[in-house]
């Protein structure tokens, strides 16, 4: 994801120019390329004759006057990644400083203006200690630049010293400044990518230190004319294209020292004077050699603060990992920790779409929307790749509709089966960028800029970005929460089968009961009804015992229907369907009417709510608690019945309230069990499996059941059925 | 008048069987029972198979068929009755000691008349098994009022 790409182009012109191979060197010095075998001069730079009369190309170095010692010089080790400093030599009224490296084939030898008495590194010693002891004595990147600026402006008495940071796309942002005025400050401001192209970007690595005396100069051709790589010259002439860009910037003389930071170049630290201006070999390579030093203490200052803040926010996805652990449902283990969970990226807001539900925790867009993001994630993203982006809107179509909350988007995916998603949202900052002349007003030309007056940008629909900390701590706290529903999901699996073989094992033995048990209690009623009918004899106890012979064999069987009932209902597949309450107890109400006969009933019937459910589980609900509120108002002339219902959160529920005798608070656990009676046998009949079938009924619909009552003041009975979860388009 | 039909009775407990008949004795009927105590047993009698192969050519007027039989279930005496040709129009009342509901659908997708889950209660069992009878047996043939004094005919198959 690229932040700051406003896609604009850095190939203009100057971007396909072969800046490597120029052709030509500056005019301060003289370049010879000597082959290292014979050290048979092949090239020679058009002012060669400042150093040596007559022609050169095709002698031998040894063969040219006051050359032997640097021959001598040429034949040790050469670098082929920089260049060495040989020595100093007096040639045609000039001193020259020589430096030299190694091509596959050839040695470049360059000679530059020197003057007698010129400093040495030595001299320098002192200055260079202070400078590394100030370097390492600051603690940021911020500081450790200022006084990196501050130092190489002492070293060279530039009119002023840039520190010049890239950004991921390129783009540079000067983040210290040392100056004496004489050129207008520069601090705070941007650069577009395209100021400085790839292949010159790769010059700058290759070679640390660039200088450039005067950028009004004439190149000097090199002869012939062949193509010679000149990466890592020192007075490699440059683009005319950036001789024109530092004369509009209104300098005349530049250096450029590269900080690199694990080979990639972090910046610069540009140089600039507003008149030509010289810088000797010496003191160069002491600002490079702070330069190095500079670079190495920023990459560990980066380090360790990236480090410090992995660690810190491991330790969050640690407590995260341990409230996940510690929920039946992982995901309760985020929602209940909001805090950490946005502490973790540093975000506002964030949203989980698990199992068909969306949690939404601090500043988030809304249900819709965050639906509306997921949606396009798993049309456009990489199922398993981390998704994040400080500037949604650059995206995804629409998200700027909700740019003020989710700029920044950070999210991956936690399960490929569903489409569940963890996101983590920021707020859009408005940002006022400075840039050095209007950025877009390059695009595909080959021409620097005329004017480099600030140009300020409002920058919208932008977020602070991610850091690479945050990112690497939400990749493995994915891998953890993917490691959590896989497990999961083989511990349901695992599960299921376990419950469908006990379901299976319950089923036979219920089969078995229901055929087996039933059996003998009918056996038992048929054969002493046929008694009772066909022996006459029989005396008045005799047919007492019968009977009750007869009603306790057929109350026992009536307890295996019961029972049979019971665990049929844990097995049915349940039909939820909108239902009309109202229709269904005026149903119910109907059907017991039998057992109000001679009694005398106020009822009290709401209009109710509506709910969904299973209508005959939910009829049987009714059933149990209405014949309930008949049964145990027995005693009462007239006895008052209501039922009512109210809306919940997320349920609704109904009561049953009577004024009969009631239940003691303390047995009130006991009544939804199956074979618990509060009453004695003789005097309320059934056998006590009536609300341990509603509350399974209730439990199988997701909702719940419970009771007030005291003992002669009656008793109310509740359900509560939840809210039907809408459908979600999300899910696949 | 025609011959009366017979009632074939299929029930392989001999206590349910006993006080099935005892139900049918009540229910007045003139028909002849005829009982067996397996799925084979009915199946036999019904195609004139085996010791049976020389009975008088005559369909029962309803068979009364318990679910849960030896050797040959009456889901599957039930599929052979419906699945034949020459059958396929007795009427079979199945027998079920309890509701279990797979058994129900079962019966009805093999195309059972009607289905009867003996009660606890005998004087429930009594009603259901007259009813069954009457409607069956009488109900669809009408026949001459039989003599209190004369014995049900029983048969086994």
């Amino acid at each position: 994801m690229n932040d700051f790409t406003d896609d604009r182009s850095d190939l203009g012109g100057c971007a396909a120019e072969p800046i490597h191979i120029p052709g030509s060197i500056q005019p301060h010095g003289v370049l010879l390329a000597i082959r290292p075998d014979g050290l048979e001069i092949v090239q020679a730079s058009g002012n060669v004759a400042w150093i040596v009369a007559g022609d050169v190309l095709g002698r031998v170095l040894t063969e040219l006057p006051g050359m032997g010692g640097l021959a001598e010089a040429l034949r040790g080790d050469l670098p082929s990644d920089g260049t060495a400093t040989l020595c100093t030599l007096e040639s045609g009224g000039q001193t020259w400083a020589v430096v030299a490296h190694r091509l596959p084939d050839l040695i470049i030898v360059e000679f530059e203006v020197s003057h007698a008495g010129a400093g040495s590194l030595d001299v320098l010693h002192p200055r260079i200690r202070r400078g590394v002891e100030a370097l390492q004595a600051v603690a940021d990147v911020p500081a450790l630049a200022a006084s990196i600026a501050q130092q190489v402006r002492e070293l060279t008495d530039f009119d002023r010293v840039l520190v010049y940071r890239f950004d991921e796309d390129w783009n540079g942002i000067v983040i210290a400044e040392e100056g004496n005025g004489a050129l207008p400050s520069y601090m705070n401001l941007r650069f577009p990518a395209a100021d400085i192209p790839a292949q010159a970007r790769e010059l700058y690595r290759l070679n640390r230190l660039r200088l450039i005396p005067d950028a009004g100069y004439e190149p000097v051709p090199i002869l012939p004319a062949d193509p010679l790589d000149l990466s890592h010259s020192v007075l490699r002439s440059v683009s005319p294209v950036h001789a024109q860009y530092m004369r509009n910037m209104g300098t005349a003389a530049s250096m450029s020292i590269s900080i690199l930071d694990e080979g990639r170049l972090w910046g610069l630290i540009a140089c600039h004077n507003a008149l030509p201006k010289r810088v000797p070999i010496h003191v160069r390579n002491a600002c490079d050699f702070l330069g190095q030093i500079a670079a190495m203490l920023i990459g560990a200052r980066t380090r360790s603060a990236e480090a410090a803040e992995r660690v810190a926010l491991h330790a969050v996805e640690a407590r995260l990992l341990s409230y996940m652990a510690a929920e039946p449902r992982f995901i309760d283990g985020l929602t209940r920790h909001a805090d950490d969970v946005l502490e973790l990226t540093d975000a506002k807001g964030a949203a989980l779409i698990f199992d068909g539900r969306c949690h939404l925790l601090g500043a988030t867009p809304t249900e819709d929307q965050v639906l509306a993001i997921t949606d396009w994630l798993n049309r456009t993203q990489p199922h398993d790749a981390l998704f994040q982006t400080n500037a949604l809107a650059t995206h995804m179509p629409g998200a700027e509709t909700f740019a003020e909350v989710a700029s920044g988007v950070m999210g991956m995916t936690i399960s490929q089966l569903h489409a569940s998603y963890m996101l983590w949202f920021r707020p859009e900052v408005v940002q006022t960028v400075s840039w050095g002349g209007d950025p877009r007003k390059e695009t595909g030309s080959i021409n620097p800029r005329e004017s480099f007056a600030a140009w300020r940008e409002l920058v919208h629909q932008r977020a602070e970005p991610w850091t690479p900390a945050q990112m690497e701590t939400v990749r493995s706290l994915q891998g953890a929460v993917t490691g959590i529903v896989m497990r999961k999901a083989e511990e349901m699996a695992e599960l299921t089968e376990e419950l469908r073989r006990s379901n299976k094992e319950l089923e036979a033995f219920s089969y078995s009961v229901s055929h087996d048990l039933r059996a003998p209690f009918r056996h038992i009623v048929g054969y002493a009804e046929l008694l009772r009918e066909e022996e006459n004899g029989l005396d008045a106890r005799g047919r007492r015992y019968l009977d009750t012979i007869i009603e306790s064999a057929f109350s026992a069987g009536r307890l295996v229907d019961d029972l049979l009932n019971f665990s049929q209902m844990g097995r049915a597949v349940l039909t939820p369907l909108p239902i009309d309450m109202n229709k269904l107890v005026a149903e119910v109400r109907r059907m017991l009417r039998p057992e109000t006969e001679g009694r005398r009933i106020e009822w009290h019937v709401a209009d109710l709510h509506p709910g969904v459910g299973d209508a005959s589980f939910l009829r049987s609900v009714w059933q149990n608690l209405l014949s309930n509120a008949i049964k145990y108002t027995r005693g009462k002339d007239p006895a008052s019945i209501t039922i009512t219902s109210t809306r919940g959160t997320g349920e609704t529920v109904w009561s049953v309230a009577d004024d009969g005798v009631g239940f003691d608070m303390a047995y009130v656990e006991k009544l939804f069990g199956v074979f618990q009676r509060l009453h004695r046998m003789e005097d309320y009949e059934g056998s006590g499996i009536g609300l341990a079938n509603v509350r399974r009924i209730v439990e199988r619909h997701g909702g719940r059941t419970w009771a007030e009552g005291a003992l002669g003041k009656g008793a109310t009975f509740h359900f509560a059925l939840p809210d039907p979860v809408k459908e979600k388009t999300w899910q696949n | 008048m025609a011959e009366l039909k017979p009632i074939l009775l299929v029930e392989d407990n001999p206590k349910d069987l006993e006080l099935t008949l005892a139900a049918l004795d009540r229910s007045q009927l003139a028909n002849e029972v005829v009982t067996a105590r397996d799925g084979a047993e009915a199946l036999d009698w019904l195609l004139y198979r085996g010791p049976h192969s020389g009975r008088p050519p005559v369909d029962p007027a309803v068979v009364l068929l318990d679910l849960k039989l030896p050797k040959v279930d009456g889901l599957q005496v039930l599929e052979k009755i419906k699945g034949d040709a020459d059958l396929r129009h007795i009427p079979v009342v199945m027998l079920t000691a309890s509701k279990e509901e797979r058994d129900l659908v079962r019966s009805y997708e093999l195309g059972v008349n009607a289905f009867v889950v003996k009660p606890v209660d005998f004087k429930e069992f009594f009603k259901a098994i007259q009813e069954v009878g009457m409607f069956w047996a009488i109900l669809n043939e009408p026949h001459p009022p039989r003599p209190r004094n004369q014995p049900m005919r029983i048969t086994e198959a």
